[in-house]
């Protein structure tokens, strides 16, 4: 009973997980398609919604690599999974609050990891998995990005340079229609897993799944709804904001950025690398705009990507170390992560208080 | 560095940037190309020369085909997962 009432705590928490990762995502997503004019701000952001949803269907094997490829199933239990996804809140909203650049996906794995080496110790981390499905790629796919990006803005400006820049315009916007939408749709695959991933691996840690049973229906169709909700209701916030964050970049490099970052997230997903899509996304745009000229891209964003490399996962490893900590001075059972949960609820409300009074968040990127 | 190349699934890794670099830039070309039938299309026709605008379009129709059983085939391919 008391480790059911813990199941229920974790699938909540990852769920509110996932909303706040479409919530902070959104941006990424639609920025580009606004920024161009190829959609209103009102279509690009319920456009996002629906593919995110639709996305996260489409394949499983990223929710694989975090159930089974980053830490012994058989070894944590409900509480680790529980205190894992604690610290990579806490580490989200840290990062959120001071403006600090961060990455959600790479603070999940990180609290995880953090919180079963608190609990069990460091045997029952797969380092192999987390080095090469979760480090590597997360190093690999942004440059990936830059360099695809930077190789098509270079070959369409090849390409259409000395036709009329009306129709041409209108031709990527009309385009970016497409790659939009397969960006949004790569973002829900990826995104979207990762708490599959999380849900199914507390699953398999309560004894309600057998270690090989892949990801139950309902736990897709949860995360899909609640990365799609999240999108929805983050672009809100993004269509009273957007005239001071995004970039200025013309339909073609608009197209050549969505391709490259919706290619690479794609491809991933596929073999099952969990990747930071907002890095992979920035990449696009960096070698999109690269491609064209150099010093018009900024490269302070850059900066943010290594910081955020640097930073994450063993800081989100820390803060859920911690949050296990916490949860264990209460004992085995439910009160625990009940009280844990509770202070969570609290200390969130409060920052985004405080932070409603002080002005608009800065992006944590 | 060689225990690295263990860990590392390089040839997955290898496979996810070399499918990455084909279908990102592929598909812009593929979707340059068809813009440029279009708009060569638009300026043969008014110059009154249906050769050149046939050309033109064949080229289009050629590239937009091309983009959208690129994406179509990555989107099965995904399914297919």
């Amino acid at each position: 009973m008391g480790s059911d009432v813990v199941l229920v705590i974790v699938v909540a928490t990852a769920l509110a997980f996932d909303f706040t990762n479409g919530f902070h995502d959104t941006a990424n997503v639609v920025a580009t398609s606004i920024s161009t004019r190829a959609m209103s701000p009102r279509i690009a952001v319920g456009y996002a919604a629906i593919l995110n949803f639709v996305g996260a269907f489409i394949s499983l094997e990223v929710a694989a690599t975090v159930a089974e490829d980053v830490v012994e199933a058989g070894a944590v239990t409900p509480t680790i999974v529980f205190a894992g996804l604690i610290g990579a809140i806490a580490w989200n909203l840290i990062t959120w609050y001071y403006g600090l650049p961060s990455s959600s996906s790479h603070a999940l794995i990180g609290g995880v990891v953090g919180s079963t080496i608190a609990a069990v110790g460091t045997g029952a981390v797969l380092f192999d998995g987390v080095v090469g499905e979760v480090l590597i790629p997360a190093v690999v796919a942004p440059i990936v990005a830059f360099a695809v990006g930077a190789l098509a803005i270079l070959a369409s400006y090849r390409i259409v340079g000395r036709q009329r820049p009306g129709p041409v315009s209108r031709g990527y916007r009309l385009g970016q229609t497409v790659t939009g939408g397969l960006l949004a749709l790569a973002h829900g695959t990826n995104d979207a897993q990762k708490t599959m991933g999380v849900i199914t691996l507390a699953l398999v840690a309560n004894g309600t799944l057998s270690e090989n049973a892949g990801v139950p229906t309902w736990v897709v169709v949860s995360a899909a709804t609640a990365i799609a909700l999240g999108t929805y209701s983050g672009g809100w916030r993004i269509i009273r904001t957007m005239g001071t964050r995004i970039i200025k970049m013309d339909a073609a490099q608009g197209f050549s950025a969505q391709g490259a970052g919706a290619a690479v997230i794609l491809s991933s997903s596929h073999f099952g690398f969990p990747l930071s899509t907002t890095q992979v996304i920035s990449g696009g745009v960096m070698g999109a705009g690269a491609g064209k000229r150099v010093s018009a891209v900024r490269w302070g964003v850059a900066g943010n990507i290594v910081v955020a490399w640097l930073l994450t996962l063993p800081a989100a490893a820390g803060f859920g170390a911690a949050a296990y900590g916490v949860t264990r001075v209460f004992g085995t059972g439910a009160v625990g992560p009940v009280v844990v949960a509770a202070a969570a609820t609290i200390l969130i409300a409060t920052l985004f208080a405080r932070r409603a009074r002080q002005g608009a968040p800065v992006p944590a990127g | 560095m060689a225990m690295l190349a263990t860990i590392v699934d390089s040839k997955a890794l290898l496979e996810t940037a070399a499918v990455a670099v084909v279908a990102g830039v592929g598909i812009t070309i593929a979707f340059s190309f068809a813009i440029y039938g279009v708009a060569r299309f638009a300026d043969a026709r008014r110059a009154g020369a249906p050769l050149a605008a046939g050309a033109a379009a064949a080229l289009a129709v050629l590239a937009l085909a091309a983009c959208a059983a690129g994406i179509t085939a990555a989107i099965l391919v995904m399914i297919s997962d």
